[in-house]
């Protein structure tokens, strides 16, 4: 049996339990970025503050570290050489207070520096589809599903859905939601990518573990300023464009399909029964959805190397694996695992957690990247 | 025209036994043995395991063997309903392969009983949504079709046209505690146009007239069921017979509103028979040119509407041409025709007429 898992692993291209992420070694701290002080150490960063120095904020911390950093200094002499031994215990206090004034400055330098996205703070539509495994993965894509939606209400955020396409046993083929919300986008927009499933599915007779995928797409919601469409460009499409409508007809038939003609783009709706809520609805998700394509251009540039992906360049990676038998689940980004599946699943503090550190370790890259074209400019 | 469907038949209609698992329509008893038989199949043999895709395929056949419109869409609201949500789209993947409780199934078999007749589905379930309003419906309150959800839109940039240029104008001259907009609309059948007008218009009054009684109470039902009933002063009351000197108390208005009965009256003869024989037919039909309440309504609108201030009309795609043609033959009514907007077919649907001029 365990022969036969190992082999499943590697033939999923998972590494073995035990080596690096074993079970048996302590996971990486919550944080998987190096700490503030060996970030401080590395010589990439004094020069990129500098050259930062602009930046008023940014200038005036930077003032209060070099002081604080100073007076940190003197106290430690005071508390390791004063004749005075009451003065030196005092001294001692104050080197722990000064240091964790020293490490709170520093976070705040390194908050700064980061570089927020331009649609952080929008709302976001998320898509979500079963991939490889039939049936199974359909259930797994409902399960996914239900998790992001209490983890929508966990944060108080907005969820609406706006296409839901379920399989007829209770699994879900394709959905699109609406989520909005303060730093909606800012958390979510690192859950996009493949998710994997390993359990043995419901419709399974003889116990087999097997493994069925699920994509997960999230989408900025463009603003007004962001996104502007010709309505010349739109051909809105309903089932009651024949006949001669109004007070003539009386049907029930509501959906509504929009499609954006110079791109092929098409969004539709048929969760409500009125017709001008499915259009609203089917427009939000054609809006995302082109100014999905207009951030991915931008951003096709830069972002190339890092580990953490957003956009179409990071969907089709696989980026979490909800192992059932090992009641784990592993994020291979960041390589962090967190047992209590059921629990994580729920959406709430574990999920949160896991999202912290995926944008914690973003951040640390974007600072790296920054550190580093720092640097390129210098030697150029 | 109601000829069509007299009394008796309606009365015949209604003493049918309703159709279900073990009744049998002595008309259509030949297409439904086949599914009479997979109805013992499927429910007498295991009992509470009907999930709702079973039933929505279930009656989807009946009504299509019946052939009764939309079969698939009419399951598919029905069971909807029954489960607590608006379309079959918006159930979640759980409770659509939940079977369904014995009182479930009873409560769909009389809905679908119901459809089979072919009560409009609104009718069947007591209710309808109109823009972000669900509104109770009942016969024979004419039930408001999707193209006059733009109609709303339509009154709503006018109102915000109105109110830009009030606060250019005279931000200190309104004080809060008198409306920003009086709009009078006049048939409001089940209180549709008025009530969204109300609920997105905060600082708006309606006055909504209507000539039927059941129109009336109905709307009234509505707009308690929003709390909108403070805003709202609701009349019976004709236009058709009444004079301008009854209308004059209700003005000035700033708006008036109305989706009047349009139809051609020698086109009321191919309507459904969804129409014919469950909605009140003296809100679709405006006689011989379709124009009998649309003039009624224009050669009131001069003297209760304010100078400058709009008639939106819903009408039918070959009104504009003619009510054009009309409002030139009667210079007396200072009203003029300033656009006319297309529903989404892309059809000439909606009239903004204006007032130019007054004495």
């Amino acid at each position: 049996m365990r022969l036969l898992l190992r082999a499943l692993r590697a033939a999923l291209g998972l590494r073995p339990a035990g080596a690096g992420l074993g079970g048996k070694q302590p996971w990486r701290p919550l944080s998987a970025t190096p700490d503030l002080t060996e970030l401080f150490a590395a010589p990439g960063l004094p020069r990129l503050l500098e050259a930062r120095a602009g930046n008023g904020e940014l200038a005036a911390r930077i003032q209060r570290l070099r002081a604080k950093e100073q007076e940190l200094q003197e106290t430690q002499e005071l508390a390791r050489s004063d004749e005075n031994e009451d003065l030196r215990k005092l001294a001692a206090k104050e080197v722990i207070s000064c240091q964790e004034e020293v490490a709170e400055l520093k976070r705040q330098i390194i908050l700064l520096l980061i570089p927020s996205e331009e649609t952080d703070n929008n709302d976001l539509v998320m898509e979500l589809a079963a991939g490889v495994g039939g049936q199974e993965a359909m259930l797994f894509t409902a399960d996914i599903f239900d998790m992001y939606q209490q983890y929508a209400a966990y944060k108080r955020w907005r969820f609406e859905i706006l296409e839901y396409s379920p399989s007829e046993i209770g699994g879900l083929r394709h959905a699109v939601a609406s989520i909005a919300g303060p730093e909606a986008y800012k958390n979510l927009k690192f859950e996009g990518g493949v998710h994997r499933v390993q359990r043995v599915p419901k419709t399974e007779k003889q116990g087999r573990i097997h493994t069925s995928t699920m994509s997960v797409a999230i989408l900025p919601q463009p603003t007004e300023i962001n996104l502007s469409i010709d309505p010349k460009d739109l051909r809105i499409e309903t089932k009651r464009a024949s006949g001669a409508g109004g007070q003539h007809v009386n049907k029930t038939e509501s959906a509504v399909r929009i499609v954006h003609i110079p791109t092929g783009v098409v969004a539709e709706c048929q969760e409500q029964r009125s017709q001008v809520k499915n259009k609203e609805k089917a427009m939000k998700v054609l809006h995302a959805r082109l100014y999905d394509i207009q951030v991915e251009e931008v951003t096709r540039k830069r972002c190339s190397n890092r580990k953490i992906q957003v956009g179409t360049r990071g969907r089709s990676e696989k980026i979490r694996t909800y192992s059932f038998p090992q009641d784990r689940v592993t994020d291979h980004r960041i390589s962090r695992s967190v047992h209590h599946i059921e629990k994580f699943m729920l959406g709430e503090e574990l999920l949160d957690e896991m999202i912290k550190s995926l944008r914690e370790y973003a951040d640390y890259e974007s600072l790296m990247e920054m550190i580093s074209a720092n640097e390129q400019t210098k030697l150029t | 025209m109601k000829l069509l469907i007299s009394p008796l038949q309606r009365m015949i209609m209604g003493l049918l036994p309703p159709w279900g698992p073990v009744g049998i329509n002595p008309i259509k008893s030949a297409a439904l043995n086949a599914h009479q038989f997979l109805l013992r199949q499927n429910f007498s043999g295991k009992p509470g395991l009907v999930t709702a895709i079973d039933l929505v395929n279930y009656w989807q056949e009946v009504f299509e063997a019946n052939r009764i419109p939309e079969a698939q869409e009419s399951s598919e609201y029905i069971v909807s309903y029954v489960l607590g949500a608006k379309t079959f789209h918006s159930l979640s993947a759980s409770s659509i392969s939940t079977p369904l409780t014995a009182e479930q199934q009873e409560q769909v078999q009389q809905l679908s009983a119901k459809r089979l007749q072919r009560m409009p589905v609104q009718y069947v379930l007591g209710e309808w949504d109109f823009q972000d309003l669900t509104l109770k419906m009942r016969p024979p309150v004419f039930i408001p079709r999707p193209e006059t959800e733009d109609l709303i839109s339509l009154v709503l940039e006018e109102a915000s046209r109105k109110n830009k240029s009030c606060l250019d104008n005279a931000v200190h001259q309104c004080p809060p505690t008198t409306p920003l907009h009086v709009i009078l609309e006049i048939g409001c059948g089940s209180g549709a146009i008025a009530l969204s007008l109300l609920r997105k218009l905060p600082q708006s009054q309606v006055i909504a007239v209507d000539k039927e009684v059941a129109a009336v109470n109905l709307t009234r039902e509505n707009a308690q069921r929003f709390q909108l009933q403070h805003r709202l002063r609701l009349f019976h009351h004709d236009v058709s017979s009444s004079s301008r000197e009854e209308l004059l108390p209700w003005g000035p208005v700033d708006i008036i509103v109305s989706n009047p009965p349009y139809v051609f009256h020698e086109d009321m003869a191919h309507l459904a028979a969804e129409i014919l024989r469950y909605e009140n037919l003296d809100a679709l039909d405006g006689g011989n040119d379709g124009m009998r309440v649309i003039k009624r309504i224009l050669e009131l609108a001069p003297c209760i509407l304010k100078n400058y201030g709009s008639v939106f009309l819903e009408v039918d795609p070959r009104h504009p041409e003619m009510v054009e043609n009309w409002l030139q033959s009667r210079p007396d009514l200072f009203l003029s025709l300033c656009a006319t907007h297309k529903d989404f077919c892309g059809k000439p649907r909606f009239l903004h007429i204006q007032k130019t001029y007054s004495r």
